[in-house]
């Protein structure tokens, strides 16, 4: 090379970036907003919005205020997710410290199994409850036998809320304990020199550095209880207790029966108000308390407390409770599936029966309803895991002017209930000509998916991205590279291990799903959730039970699968 | 190769001015360095001439083409199309791809073909003395091999002009004075014009053909490394590019050939000529090592006091007061604390009318 060498010109390839920006931005703005307009429609008019003689009217909103019962319903939901949240924070932040920061016998295998309720749906988990807690559950019975009664009733506000609060208990654990094993150990060292004991900088300093997680997960917990349809449906049902949910879930699958669509968009809407002002809320708070978060960086294993004899009186209370809460319902659906029915009073392998699963297998809608859930988890998820890339890099690493905006709708799906996602799509595809030819395929119901976890999937993949230097995209742009160039061959091959955990979080969220597909599933288009809730109504259990295991054990494979061959860590 | 012409050129951030109304012309094949304290506005111009950041107005143009014109947005040029050499200061090398995989990437975007593209790469590797590293990751790279490969991929497609932000801040000490000898050498071979941003005065004196120094978005000196040296244009630059002491002074009498002041001790004392002409409070500046110990009294030598002594390696610094004012002295050898009489030699003073942090 030489002065007089010639400089290469720069590459004349047509950028196209501009198109790329804009047709994202507006295609997550439509399946985002999309569902709601219907709904917004809906609930100010008189009568089922495809019908051509639909006049406006408040009167929904009226009957709202006035009818008695809908009121009782609002109460029921603001309680029933009160107490979730409560519970969940109780157990979830007990166990967190217990296993971030004490000598506890077993704590890690302890810890696995505390998260397992979250790989599964709640449905599996309310439908387990049924199985053991339940009026003719087999722990129930065996109380009854022992001591003459069970001092419990599942079938109440209070027991959905204990069930619910339980199952998200490990959202809570999560995210304590990252903030446990976050948190310097020299600041509870340094309060240890100053004279404090164990105990005392327990308290002192390191739970009150966990205070943003408890809040956060917190108001998390509150949302998921309010949008919570499965534990309310079960249990609410034989005792004709209603959340917003249930009645959304009822009068809209009723509505050919009993057209009430006027009223379902106004509880519609109402429900997506709370739910948005909730997680507005949490962003707030989550601004405030970044305050105190000062613990960054460092993950140097914090010490531990040593609980002496005490940690055999823990131990034995953290299995008791795993045991009873978390194994013992697994095992009840396992077992219920094998049997013809569950009862402490006949030895087990008298009644064992495989019935159910050839049911499963002899019957098309069952073995297409598995088929389809694995169909809609493995290629919805890779259409998921891209299409939120971009909008991450879009938003994030672009020039785009409006980037900003599109991060803002794209994470807006978190202040949308899956039923009122799943509600809005099935409006649409009524009501929008030329959507019936997707109507009822596997197709919709990917995209519905898609949409309620493009959250959960930025949330994956952002934190990577911003561990990315932007010198890096900043050096390929200055090599000639332009903004689409520079995202398919240097960002998202370093993004790599996000894209996968993105993946495999997109698949588990995918494969448990069951409350968006509720309207939207048709005779061809079922999936294992969809078809457990018809068969739980129809009080169908042992096939409910069979692909409740089939399920678990689709789930189990994929996350071995996951962590062997992609390397991936779901959930810490 | 071209000039490099910027206009006018302001960048704003909101109400943030961080770039204002500067006027730069490089030539073909200088070496211009931009030096200034963090946030003067040196790299936000690196970088609107690289395109990477949108200045606010004003024109940037390198040769005939324009590269960015504030009063016609549709003229700008997206980084990818302005052919310019950058190394960052993170050097930025892509961790998934070998060094000769970083290398052939943008000769990939430019459509050559494989075997010009390794006789480029190899070229290019070999001016850095890098070639028998082709194959390795940069995490398997030292930070002085990394900032090699970092300047060959800049160079590989020989842009007509390279931009250099701080490329041997990561560098450690005896490694950053080896690696500026040998960019200077490189670049004098390759003739490429270069900018260089840097916030070190010794590498900015060590490498620039011209220095422009900055503060607060303001150009206040643009000069030969000599010039900005012995005659600093104000206050600031005499403080920024090594140090200098500085003393109140009144002026009593201004003349073509020098000036006369009187220090807050009563001392007079004869210095260069005031550019302006200016009555009243000011500032006679004088280097810590242009300070020299006087055997007698006589023309601008004053009694000081030693009061404390400090051992650099090289040289003796010494703390010293005379009367309220304390000032700076460097010397080769050592003297004793206490009492002394000290010349500020005139042609060591230079005369400012506002304060040096102006």
């Amino acid at each position: 090379m030489s002065a007089s060498a010639l400089s290469i010109p720069p590459p004349d390839a047509k950028d196209n970036s501009r198109l790329i920006f804009w047709g994202i931005s507006i295609l997550t703005t439509v399946l985002v907003l999309g569902p709601l307009v219907p709904i917004f429609t809906q609930a100010f008019l008189d009568r089922p919005l495809y019908e051509s003689s639909a006049a406006f009217t408040t009167a929904n909103f009226i009957r709202l205020i006035t009818e008695a019962g809908i009121g009782r319903i609002f109460l029921n939901t603001l309680y029933f997710g009160a107490l979730t949240m409560v519970i969940a924070q109780i157990f979830g932040a007990i166990m967190a410290v217990l296993v971030g920061r004490t000598n506890l016998p077993g704590r890690r295998w302890l810890g696995e199994i505390f998260i397992w309720p979250l790989f599964v749906s709640n449905l599996i988990i309310a439908f387990g409850w049924i199985t053991m807690y339940g009026p003719s559950g087999y722990i129930t019975l065996l109380a009854k036998s022992l001591i003459g009664g069970a001092p419990w009733n599942l079938y109440s506000v209070t027991g959905m809320g204990i069930v619910a609060g339980l199952s998200q208990a490990p959202l809570t654990y999560l995210m304590c304990l990252a903030a446990v094993n976050k948190a310097d150990p020299l600041l509870e060292d340094a309060a240890r020199s100053a004279g404090a004991g164990p105990f005392r900088a327990l308290f002192s300093i390191t739970l009150p550095m966990i205070r943003p997680a408890v809040i956060y997960s917190a108001s998390l917990n509150f949302v998921i209880g309010i949008e919570m349809l499965a534990i309310p449906l079960l249990f609410g049902g034989p005792s004709n207790v209603q959340t917003a949910t249930t009645f959304l879930y009822n009068n809209g699958i009723n509505a050919s029966v009993r057209p009430e669509y006027g009223i379902v968009g106004a509880v519609a809407i109402v429900l997506l108000a709370v739910v948005a002002l909730l997680v507005w809320l949490q962003g707030r708070l989550m601004r405030a308390s970044g305050r105190f978060v000062t613990v960054r960086g460092k993950a140097s294993r914090p010490n531990t407390l040593d609980l002496g004899v005490w940690r055999w009186v823990a131990f034995a209370l953290v299995f008791a409770f795993t045991f009873l809460t978390i194994i013992s319902i697994f095992g009840g659906i396992f077992l219920r599936s094998a049997v013809t029915f569950l009862t402490p009073l006949i030895p087990v392998w008298k009644l064992f029966t495989l019935n159910h699963y050839e049911l499963i297998w002899n019957s098309s809608s069952y073995m297409r309803s598995i088929s389809n859930s694995v169909i809609v988890s493995l290629v919805g998820a890779a259409i998921g895991t891209v299409f939120i890339a971009i909008i991450t890099l879009i938003s994030r690493r672009s020039e785009f002017r409006h980037g900003r905006a599109l991060e803002y709708m794209a994470l807006f799906p978190r202040s949308l209930p899956g039923i009122i996602a799943g509600l809005g799509f099935f409006y649409a595809l009524i009501w929008v000509p030329g959507m019936d030819v997707i109507r009822g395929t596997i197709i919709v119901l990917i995209l519905v998916f898609i949409v309620r976890y493009i959250p959960i999937g930025f949330a994956a993949i952002s934190p990577a991205l911003s561990q990315i230097s932007e010198e890096l995209d900043r050096g390929a742009r200055i090599s000639g590279a332009n903004w689409w160039t520079t995202v398919t061959r240097i960002i998202l091959p370093i993004l790599k291990p996000a894209l996968f955990s993105a993946y495999a979080l997109l698949f588990i969220h995918f494969l448990k799903e069951y409350v968006t597909a509720a309207f939207l599933y048709q005779p061809g288009s079922e999936i294992i959730g969809t078809t457990m809730l018809q068969l739980v109504a129809q009080g169908d259990n042992g096939p409910v039970s069979a692909l409740a295991t089939i399920q678990v054990a689709i789930t189990a494979l994929f996350v071995i699968l996951a962590r062997r061959l992609l390397g991936v860590k779901i959930y810490g | 190769m071209a000039d490099l012409v910027l206009e006018n050129l302001t960048i704003k951030y909101g109400d943030v001015t961080a770039v204002e109304n500067l006027n730069i012309t490089v030539a073909s094949g200088e070496f211009l360095t931009l030096l200034g304290p963090s946030g003067c506005g040196k790299s936000t111009t690196l970088f609107s001439i690289a395109g990477l950041n949108h200045a606010t107005s004003g024109t940037i143009r390198l040769g005939d083409q324009i590269l960015f014109d504030g009063s016609n947005p549709k003229a700008t040029l997206p980084p990818e199309k302005r052919n310019i050499g950058l190394v960052f200061q993170s050097y930025a090398l892509w961790p998934h791809k070998t060094v000769a995989e970083n290398l052939a990437f943008p000769l990939q975007l430019r459509k050559i073909g494989k075997s010009e593209r390794d006789a480029l790469i190899k070229e290019s590797l070999d001016l850095v003395e890098m070639s028998p590293y082709a194959d390795r990751y940069p995490f398997e790279l030292s930070g002085g091999q990394q900032q090699r490969v970092a300047l060959a991929r800049a160079l590989v497609y020989r842009p007509p002009l390279l931009l250099l932000d701080e490329p041997l801040s990561n560098l450690d000490a005896k490694l950053r004075e080896r690696a500026r000898v040998w960019l200077r050498e490189l670049q004098e071979r390759l003739n490429v014009t270069t900018i260089y941003v840097t916030h070190d005065q010794s590498e900015a004196l060590a490498v620039s053909d011209r220095i422009g120094v900055m503060s607060m978005g303001l150009m206040r000196q643009l000069a030969s490394p000599k010039e900005i040296y012995e005659q600093p244009a104000d206050a600031f630059v005499a403080d920024f590019i090594g140090s200098s002491n500085f003393f109140e002074a009144k002026m009593i009498e201004s003349g073509d050939a020098h000036a006369l002041v009187e220090l807050p001790n009563g001392t007079r004392i004869r210095t260069t000529p005031a550019k302006r002409d200016h009555h009243g409070a000011l500032s006679v500046a004088i280097r810590p090592e242009r300070i020299e110990v006087a055997a007698e009294a006589g023309e601008n030598v004053m009694d000081a006091v030693v009061r404390q002594k400090i051992y650099l390696g090289s040289l003796w610094q010494y703390e010293m007061s005379a009367g309220e004012t304390s000032f700076r002295m460097q010397l080769s050898q050592e003297i004793d604390e206490g009492p002394i009489k000290v010349r500020l030699p005139r042609e060591a003073t230079t005369i400012f009318t506002e304060s040096a942090r102006g």
